[in-house]
């Protein structure tokens, strides 16, 4: 399983709030650093698919657990 | 039991609105989704896919206007009374609160069906505030704003305030030649500026939410204005809206024995229920509620920046942004362009907030990004 460097806890939050936390904290992280996103929105499958298309950074893993969705994003 | 002409509009209003909430649910059709992929990751497709909709609605209402299957001019669109200074403060005030509230007023409706416990004080607090604004206290403010700023166009001459009308009196040419010139223009530029994205039209889902939606505000129509059409029981021409409607189905609840359901009630159940059956059939219906304090306060003003901007800019993102501009009435143009102006500020706003920083600093840093050469 990869590591990640950061963790953001998006849980219980709703579009737009999950994917404009992520954009704020892969900003500040290093090139090829690993964000995992925690987060319940089911709706944030598809955004982070689309974010990570249009920002370059690699959607590394997709999971769902639960009623939780996980995500790891790795900044390009 | 034989139905009432009016139950029988309703009851098909329902069955669109079963298919609509179907849609939307499965497409994650949302409108404060399209502008927020756009400013937060230049995504404009669920932009185009929205404007495929406004597309479709447009060249299959227009075409039953034109052909004199319905009259347009009996929609609250196209009225003579043109509250420009209310489609410009409530388009804007309803684009802010639907970003604060996570969705516009079909998105709040989809979402409760779904299970979503948010979207429930959306809801509620969405419609009492709608319901305030057309008949309760806020109605007050609202009749301050339009009072003033009122323009009869009847005294410059026109006879609606749709575009076709003003360009045939601005260019003197038939009310037919410039309904079709309008027509071709406006709906030809929103389908070629939707399908320009290879995204919309190779992905199913894409198309389905584009599509499916424009037709359903063209039946809604249809439904109204042909089926509804009666001498001696006429209806409200109208077609979907998720503002004041959901106002009059908490009223509709609160006084069920002393009043009757119409249309626009009618839409707002059926896209509920709609939603509620595919997450049940998907497997996707799930409980969700408030993360913190903070995500209850934003979503409830958000909900009455919703309430009220929506009935002062008379709708919102499907109710004047696909039903009303279909009418091609400036009003819903007007309106349209400043909901996705509030929606965009309030994403900048969000965004720079996030930096701790206060308010004033993410307003400034928000204001030099909408003027990109302003200095402070």
């Amino acid at each position: 399983m990869t590591e990640a460097n950061q963790e953001l806890d998006a849980r219980n939050l709703n579009c737009p709030l999950p994917i404009l936390k992520a954009k704020k904290t892969i900003n500040k992280m290093e090139s090829g650093q690993v964000l995992r996103i925690l987060a319940t929105d089911p709706g944030s499958v598809k955004d982070f698919e689309a974010f990570a298309r249009q920002t370059g950074n690699e959607l590394l893993e997709s999971t769902e657990s639960g009623d939780e969705f996980h995500f790891l994003l790795q900044k390009k | 039991m034989e139905l009432e002409h009016y139950q029988q509009i309703a009851l098909y209003g329902f069955i669109g609105a079963l298919i609509l909430g179907a849609i939307a649910s499965r497409t994650q059709f949302c409108t404060m989704g399209a502008v927020s992929d756009w400013i937060n990751m230049d995504s404009l497709t669920r932009m185009r896919v929205w404007f495929l909709a406004i597309g479709v609605a447009i060249l299959g209402t227009q075409a039953m206007h034109l052909s004199g299957m319905i009259d347009l001019r009996e929609s609250i669109y196209l009225n003579t009374n043109f509250t420009w200074l209310g489609h410009i403060l409530g388009g804007f005030i309803f684009g802010v609160g639907m970003t604060m509230a996570s969705g516009c007023g079909q998105r709040t409706l989809v979402r409760l069906g779904g299970g979503n416990l948010k979207s429930l004080v959306v809801f509620l607090v969405m419609g009492i505030t709608a319901y305030a604004t057309l008949r309760g206290l806020f109605a007050l403010i609202r009749l301050e704003i339009n009072g003033p700023t009122t323009v009869d166009l009847t005294e410059t001459g026109l006879t609606t305030q749709g575009l076709p009308g003003l360009l045939g009196y601005l260019t003197g040419i038939s009310a037919e030649l410039a309904g079709f010139i309008c027509v071709v223009v406006i709906a030809g530029g929103a389908i070629a500026f939707s399908l320009r994205d290879s995204e919309v039209w190779k992905q199913f889902d894409n198309l389905l939410a584009g599509i499916g939606i424009g037709l359903i505000i063209v039946g809604a129509w249809y439904t109204t204005g042909v089926l509804g059409y009666d001498d001696f029981d006429p209806l409200q021409l109208e077609a979907a809206s998720f503002i004041a409607p959901v106002g009059n189905s908490i009223s509709y609840v609160m006084t069920y024995t002393g009043s009757s359901i119409n249309f626009g009630i009618a839409v707002v159940f059926g896209l509920v229920a709609g939603a509620f059956l595919y997450s049940i059939v998907s497997g996707t219906f799930r409980l969700e509620s408030f993360s913190d304090k903070n995500d209850f306060i934003n979503h409830f003003i958000g909900a009455i920046m919703m309430g009220f901007g929506g009935v002062l800019g008379l709708g919102c993102t499907i109710g004047q942004g696909v039903s009303g501009v279909s009418t091609l009435a400036i009003g819903s143009i007007i309106t349209l362009i400043f909901i996705i102006t509030g929606s965009v500020f309030a994403l900048k706003m969000q965004y720079y907030l996030y930096d701790d920083l206060g308010w004033k600093y993410a307003l400034k840093s928000t204001l030099r990004d909408a003027i990109p050469h302003a200095r402070d």
